[in-house]
């Protein structure tokens, strides 16, 4: 069997789950292992919030890598464990229903799906399971040391314009005509990426995507949790 | 090195003590699992109390969940099985000729291959008569009988701890008359001085001055339980009771001083290590090999994952954590060398082939602090995220569920605010504050006093306990940090895959939140509870074929 030609990019946050980053540094916060730890985290989650609210629309670089500062000095087992416990107990029930039937179509059409997350592996990958076969996962990645997260997430950080770029190389890599490609977006962040595929789609955008959406005619899609 | 377990093994006969213990019961079921060819298995068993050897053993292939695999496997045809493969022996290993009759021991003496030394003391401080007669007296036994066999090779166990309170890498050597402190010592010596201590320590309290004061006790403790003092059966039977308590407490002592004094952490590694040491001066004479294990923990897939038996180093500590005491003494980055028993039990396998083959080590050294070490502040992680994977789903109470789930295990250093002994101060000053109220206060208040005292006796009593244990586990937790080799069982290469060690493939994480610690929640936790761990009911009754098992088996199947 010969591989696809033509992609989907889904962006995982607010088109196949309806939470970010922000609720999945704040879990790792509470759970950390002792109470003042928390309150540590909490304050460094609690810095990282205005960031994504204000520099959200165009770059999430800097607001995901305040963010997941959060998860300094944990150790890499209490990552894995708690971001399945996430991906589980929470983001599980965060699915969007809609936007699984827009991966259901995507495959059915013959489309190679990629999933691009803002989220680390320790809780996406877990959530896979929950999401229909999907081909790549493309998500952020903390770097440990030693059995210990640095809080520094490992470069390219997704969730930032160079996420169109990204998709580029991809399509070379794969041999994908880009033309023929479609993608879901739901942010400002994800302009290039839209901009870059053929058949690009806005998915309950923010201020920034919808304009651009607008001024593009791109076709747009609202829905909720409960759609 | 190639070496090939079912070449080794095939056709051999097998005699194994300790078949009642944690490890030496997983070893069996492995191996009739596995079945490498063996030609028979001899299990040496003594009677206990008023049940026979033939009673005990039935009733542990009947009853113990390690055997679980073998019934769901052969069913109604295990005893066929069994009777096929087994011969048990009505023996006590810390007896001369290893207390067999004497017609079944000239027999096992020309037919034995290997003799497999499981049978052991492992309590950390039991008392010392009882662990010199187990593992000391009862080492010297079984490598006199193995002397005393015709081909015979022995595989005795012992422990990597018998290196003491000693910090750093620690190799595969037998090193004779081995002390922790390095100081001159003499094994053979030291048994004499030991044995010389315990008959004094005995006369001391055969002499009428201790009598008077156990009698002093038992009077005291009959009135404080409100019965008769006048009664002289009932002083007789106290007394009795104090005596036997106090005796076994003064032999506790004795072993912990004369233990400590040398760099041994406990009794239990004091006397493993001299039986090491007795075994030493025989390397020319038998062919031996010890195998030291680190910390045996619950199995990783056989007999089937997590089975663990009886109280072990990670069941306790591990209890304590599951509840309100959260701080727990430990120094980061120490080592902690649990091991599989499953991985012990390979292990086993590999140098027992090795001793059948000719070619084998003196020391096999079985842990993963070597090869793939697990860090003392890792495990006290794993153990909260384990708890806290079990409480948020199955917590009994709500607190259980939202706090209890929330709140991890936190190392501290031992002289922590809040440590043990600091609490326990809190608890007994506020005791007798509530017990030395001023007499003119109401008679309402003194009540609810008292109450509030004895509240707090209870909670020192817990404290007591918890730091009792604490103290049993600093050197292995706090104290010292070890590394043992482990080379010697690496450097085989086994052709069957199952029996091979690879402390590298072990998954930590995995390991001890899915694996481990639901197991002590499942076999050892309802011992600290006083409530009995279930036991495996299979669908067919087993029991012992007394007629001859097999041909060239004349003598049957139970002696």
């Amino acid at each position: 069997m010969t591989t696809p030609k033509r992609a989907a990019f889904f962006r995982a946050e607010g088109v196949l789950v309806s939470r970010g980053v922000l609720a999945a540094t704040a879990y790792y916060a509470a759970n950390a292992q002792k109470f003042s730890e928390r309150a540590l985290r909490f304050g460094v989650v609690a810095l990282s919030a205005p960031l994504q609210g204000l520099l959200g629309q165009n770059d999430r670089t800097l607001a995901n890598r305040i963010a997941f500062l959060a998860a300094r000095g944990m150790s890499e087992d209490r990552l894995a464990e708690l971001g399945e416990e996430y991906a589980e107990d929470i983001l599980k029930d965060k699915i969007l229903d809609r936007g699984v039937e827009l991966l259901k179509r995507a495959r059915a059409e013959g489309n190679r799906v990629v999933v691009l997350s803002d989220n680390i592996t320790e809780i996406m990958e877990p959530l896979l399971q929950h999401l229909p076969k999907i081909d790549d996962l493309v998500c952020n990645h903390l770097e440990i040391v030693d059995g210990e997260a640095t809080g520094k997430l490992l470069d390219p950080v997704i969730g930032s314009h160079g996420d169109g770029r990204w998709a580029q190389a991809y399509a070379e890599r794969h041999g994908l005509d880009l033309k023929a490609c479609t993608a879901y977006g739901s942010h400002g962040t994800d302009l290039l990426l839209l901009a870059a595929v053929g058949k690009p789609c806005a998915v309950n955008p923010d201020f920034t995507l919808r304009r651009s959406a607008r001024e593009a005619d791109w076709p747009t899609i609202e829905y909720q949790e409960k759609d | 090195m190639r070496l090939s377990i079912d070449e080794s093994y095939a056709g051999k006969h097998v005699l194994l003590t300790g078949a009642s213990g944690f490890l030496g019961k997983v070893w069996l079921t492995i191996m009739l699992q596995r079945d490498p060819g063996v030609a028979r298995y001899y299990i040496v068993l003594r009677r206990k109390a008023t049940r026979t050897a033939r009673q005990r053993f039935e009733r542990i292939i009947q009853t113990s969940p390690a055997f679980r695999p073998l019934h769901e496997r052969y069913g109604k045809d295990l005893a066929a099985f069994i009777n096929e493969r087994i011969e048990l022996i009505d023996g006590d290993v810390s007896s001369d000729g290893l207390g067999i009759e004497p017609e079944t021991a000239a027999r096992l003496r020309r037919d034995v291959d290997l003799i497999v030394h499981c049978a052991g003391l492992v309590d950390f401080d039991p008392d010392l008569r009882d662990a010199l007669t187990t593992n000391v007296d009862g080492t010297i036994c079984v490598a006199d009988f193995a002397e005393s066999c015709a081909k015979a090779a022995l595989l005795h166990i012992s422990t990597c701890y018998v290196a003491g309170t000693r910090n750093g890498r620690i190799a595969e050597v037998l090193t004779p008359n081995y002390t922790p402190n390095g100081e001159d010592f003499d094994a053979a010596a030291e048994l004499v001085d030991a044995r010389a201590r315990i008959a004094e320590i005995e006369a001391e309290f055969e002499g009428p001055d201790r009598a008077a004061e156990i009698h002093l006790h038992a009077i005291k403790q009959i009135r404080e339980r409100g019965r008769n003092p006048d009664n002289p059966k009932l002083v007789k039977t106290i007394a009795r009771r104090i005596k036997r308590q106090m005796l076994k407490d003064a032999m506790i002592e004795e072993g912990q001083d004369r233990a400590k004094r040398r760099g041994w952490t406990n009794i239990y590694t004091y006397t493993k290590s001299l039986a090491e040491s007795v075994l030493a001066p025989r390397v020319d004479r038998l062919r031996f090999a010890i195998l030291r294990p680190a910390i045996v923990e619950s199995s990783l897939a056989d007999p089937f994952p997590g089975w663990n038996q009886g109280f072990n180093t990670c069941g306790p500590l591990s209890y304590m954590l599951a509840g309100w005491f959260r701080e727990l003494p430990l120094r980061s980055g120490n080592l902690f060398d649990v091991v599989p028993v499953d991985y012990v039990c390979n292990g086993m396998t590999i140098a027992g082939a090795a001793l059948l083959q000719g070619d084998h080590e003196l020391i096999y050294q079985c842990g993963t602090s070597d090869k793939n070490p697990l860090a003392i502040d890792r495990a006290l992680d794993l153990t909260g995220l384990a708890h806290r994977k079990h409480l948020r789903r199955k917590g009994d109470t709500v607190v259980d569920r939202v706090l209890l789930a929330r709140w991890d295990g936190v190392e501290t250093e031992i002289d922590h605010t809040l440590s043990i002994p600091n609490i326990r101060k809190v608890t007994q000053g506020f005791a007798k504050l509530m017990r030395d109220l001023p007499a003119r206060w109401p008679e309402a208040v003194h009540e609810r006093a008292r109450k509030a005292a004895d509240r707090a006796d209870e909670l020192d009593g817990d404290l007591d306990t918890i730091e009792h244990l604490i103290d049993l586990y600093l050197p292995f937790i706090y104290e010292n940090d070890f590394v043992f080799e482990t080379n010697n069982l690496l450097k085989y290469d086994i052709p069957e895959e199952a029996f091979r060690f690879d402390p590298k493939a072990l998954d930590w994480r995995k390991y001890w939140i899915d694996v481990h610690i639901p197991g002590l929640r499942k076999w050892c936790y309802p011992l600290f509870e006083g409530k009995t761990p279930e036991n495996y009911k299979p669908r067919h009754k087993f029991t012992l074929d007394e007629a001859p098992a097999s041909e060239g088996q004349p003598e049957g199947g139970l002696r």
